[in-house]
């Protein structure tokens, strides 16, 4: 055999391979692969609606979630000319999946700002729907739905309606009914006019359920006042860090104010609870007890928990006895407790709206609501005729104190800030790391404020 | 210990000497075994957290061993998560990854390792810059391209691109063939031995080591793959293991089962473990003749 044609021959080879592989690694730009046909499970076509469509549901995988897929045959039967399928992935991959399909043509029709972007997020990406012309089309009434209007509202920009509320979470204090009474205090109130209920006076209280011991099986804790997310805290003391334009015009505010003296003496309150006061843990000891992301409550080791109304839902399997209660007022007369409402939206590579908005009318309705608490295992509805349900739901929890804090947290709530300020995730991530040292107390909030504010304003413009 | 003794019966005359000798002895083989302890508590943890109730995990301090023991955490796993189709998918492409890997990377490597072709050293050059490139950067192109393939939702784009080599290990094995000697490819050649026949029968005998060291190595990297299969695959039946365990601990909102999870744990170690097991000798000799490891 001729050596050089064998020579030539396997580099030929070797390029072709070499060439391919590069090709297969995504180097080789995708353009040049032929086959354009279109994606398969989404195609037919929006114009007739006799035809048979597909309409694709992207959410996280989780079983608090993924039971929407048991109420599709109900729909399916209603709807014969509309297939539901359900896409999902992890929580901490959910946006890097939509972000791919979105980018390689295969936009899923239905989701929610489930994963670390919120809405302001996916609506400065330009990702959304605007829904209006498809909601005075077919006629949708938010009262038909029991949606309270200023819900609704949240998700308004310039009077453009771009998502469909359908669950709410609030902030609320659950407390360790066995703490309470071991240290013979009576119970916090639910009532939100209760006046008081202060800030002051909770501190006073979790004075009383504190033992810090060099038993680490011993120590407890009065309070853990986790408001919101760390950028939103000096809201519950009546201090505005973020200017009043970022509210109406999609979530970039033209001014921040995190060195005010206000701001800083919020913050200041907050970590006094720890350093000063010393009736809330040190993050250490939290993470040291609960593990890195887990809540020492459920350890039965604080009194009180300020968080997310979504804390109850494991409360059926804590082992103590836990009661419900108002967010003590603590200088901000408007704002008490920071709402969690998670919209329905429709992305702007959805090739079937109207039919994704039958989907999303269908989820709306009492009776859905209402089946999709026991599904999700409690999961808080936005239609008020469903959470007369929902109040129900907790073991050992007075149902009468769940829809007062509800209520209140309604009347006195605002939206939490991580799903109305654009470039969020960054923002939140920056806060963690820049006031990690305050936390450990290694740092003071003079020194750290300035470069937070600086950092923000950095964000923002990105 | 039992070669010490051998010795010293064979040479009583070394017997002060082994004495003197003892304390450091001692003193060594116990760090071994504490180092060995603290290497095995997570380990033993991770057992000893699959067998506790869901009420057991919350308690603190932990138990150190389950109080009761919840055998049937395994067989929970199998009804929350539908394990077994997770297990079996993660196991097909696992395999089929070691397999392409193993054939084109050694085909490849072969090719760098013999030949002196023009423009060789710009071609591995231009084959190892690949490696600088971060998966997310490629990400959405390649999607893209698997997706105007009509590969979404199949095993394809997990499995395929293993037939065309990968760098890392085209680079181990291509290092590894350059030690072999010359002369026996020359004996090949003097019998009739064509290219491809010298590296099956040639070549690939004499590199068990480092075949094996890449074998493992793609196993475990298809194995612990979590975006790729994310991002390709969309029905829950299709859905690979990471993917599953991920979604344990997906939800914001409730507490995570950690019982189920260190479950999934131990059973998703056993392929591995078994793998190391099987290859240990060649993958020892593996990474004392590549020096990588």
């Amino acid at each position: 055999m001729n050596k050089n044609t064998m020579r030539k021959r396997s580099a030929l080879l070797l390029a072709a391979l070499l060439t391919t592989a590069a090709a297969l690694s995504g180097c080789g730009g995708g353009k040049s692969a032929g086959n354009v046909a279109t994606g398969s499970g989404n195609t037919g076509n929006s114009g007739g609606s006799d035809e048979q469509v597909t309409i694709t549901h992207y959410t996280i995988d989780s079983e608090d979630r993924t039971f929407i897929e048991k109420l599709i045959p109900d729909f399916e039967k209603e709807h014969p000319n509309i297939k539901v399928k359900v896409e999902k992935a992890p929580y901490e991959q959910f946006d890097s999946k939509l972000q791919t399909l979105i980018a390689g043509g295969k936009s899923p029709d239905v989701t929610s700002h489930y994963g670390y972007g919120g809405f302001a997020e996916y609506y400065n990406k330009d990702m959304l729907l605007d829904l209006t012309d498809l909601i005075a089309e077919d006629g949708f009434k938010a009262e038909d739905y029991h949606i309270p209007d200023n819900l609704m509202k949240i998700y308004t920009v310039n009077n453009h309606t771009y998502g469909i509320p359908v669950n709410m979470y609030v902030t609320l204090m659950l407390y360790n009914k066995d703490m309470f009474d071991a240290a013979k205090l009576s119970y916090p109130p639910s009532d939100y006019e209760d006046k008081s209920w202060t800030f002051e006076k909770m501190v006073e209280e979790a004075k009383q359920m504190t033992v810090v011991s060099d038993d680490i099986t011993k120590t407890q804790y009065g309070v853990d006042f986790t408001w919101a997310e760390r950028d939103m805290r000096p809201l519950y003391f009546g201090a505005e860090p973020y200017s009043e334009d970022t509210w109406t015009n999609g979530g970039v505010p033209s001014e921040t104010h995190f060195d005010s003296p206000e701001v800083i003496a919020a913050y200041q309150k907050l970590f006094d609870l720890v350093f000063k006061d010393k009736v809330s843990p040190t993050s250490e000891w939290s993470k040291s007890v609960a593990g890195q992301n887990g809540d020492p409550f459920v350890a039965g080791k604080i009194g009180m928990s300020i968080g997310g109304s979504w804390n109850l839902a494991g409360a059926n399997d804590f082992p103590f006895k836990i009661g419900v209660a108002a967010v003590p007022w603590g200088g901000n007369d408007k704002v008490r407790s920071t709402l969690y409402v998670d919209p329905l939206l429709i992305l702007k590579g959805s090739k079937h709206p109207k039919e994704a908005f039958e989907w999303i009318k269908f989820l709306m309705t009492t009776e859905v609501q209402e089946k999709s608490i026991e599904l999700s295992g409690g999961n808080p509805p936005v239609n008020t005729e469903a959470a007369e349900a929902y109040y129900k739901h907790f073991d050992g929890i007075d149902p009468a104190d769940v829809k007062k804090v509800y209520e209140g947290a309604v009347k006195y709530g605002y939206e939490s800030y991580n799903h109305l300020i654009t470039n969020y995730s960054q923002i939140n991530d920056m806060f963690i790391n820049e006031l990690q040292p305050v936390e450990t107390g290694h740092k003071s909030l003079k020194e750290v404020m300035p470069v937070i504010q600086s950092k923000v304003t950095e964000i923002i413009k990105r | 210990m039992s070669i010490v003794k051998a010795a010293s019966s064979r040479a009583p005359s070394s017997l002060a000497h082994r004495r003197k000798a003892d304390p450091v002895k001692i003193a060594s083989f116990a760090a071994l075994l504490i180092t060995t302890f603290l290497m095995l508590l997570p380990l033993f943890f991770m057992v000893s957290t699959s067998l506790k109730s869901k009420r057991e995990m919350l308690k603190f301090p932990p138990t150190f061993l389950p109080e009761s023991w919840a055998w049937s955490n395994y067989t929970e796993i199998f009804d929350t998560l539908q394990f077994g189709t997770l297990y079996k998918n993660s196991l097909i492409i696992g395999v089929l990854t070691v397999i392409g890997t193993l054939l084109s990377s050694a085909l490849v490597a072969y090719g760098f390792a013999r030949y002196r072709g023009r423009g060789n050293q710009l071609w591995f050059i231009l084959l190892l810059s690949t490696m600088m490139l971060p998966y997310p950067a490629i990400m959405i192109p390649q999607f893209v391209l698997f997706s105007k393939m009509q590969w979404i939702d199949t095993f394809l784009p997990l499995v395929v691109p293993a037939f065309f080599g990968s760098a890392y290990n085209i680079f181990l094995l291509r290092q590894f063939f350059s030690t072999l000697p010359e002369e026996l490819f020359d004996a090949g050649r003097i019998d009739g031995c064509g290219e491809l026949r010298m590296w099956r029968t040639i070549a690939l005998p004499l590199s068990a080591p480092a075949l094996a060291t890449v074998a493992i190595f793609a196993f475990i990297y298809s194995w612990n793959d979590l975006l790729t299969p994310v991002l390709y695959l969309s029905s829950s039946d299709k859905f690979t293991l990471p993917v599953g365990m991920a979604s344990l601990t997906s939800s914001r909102f409730r507490i995570p089962p950690w019982h189920l999870l260190m479950v999934a744990s131990v059973l998703a170690m056993v392929p591995i473990v078994t793998l190391f097991a099987i290859a240990q000798k060649q993958f020892v000799e593996g990474i004392v003749l590549t020096g990588i490891k």
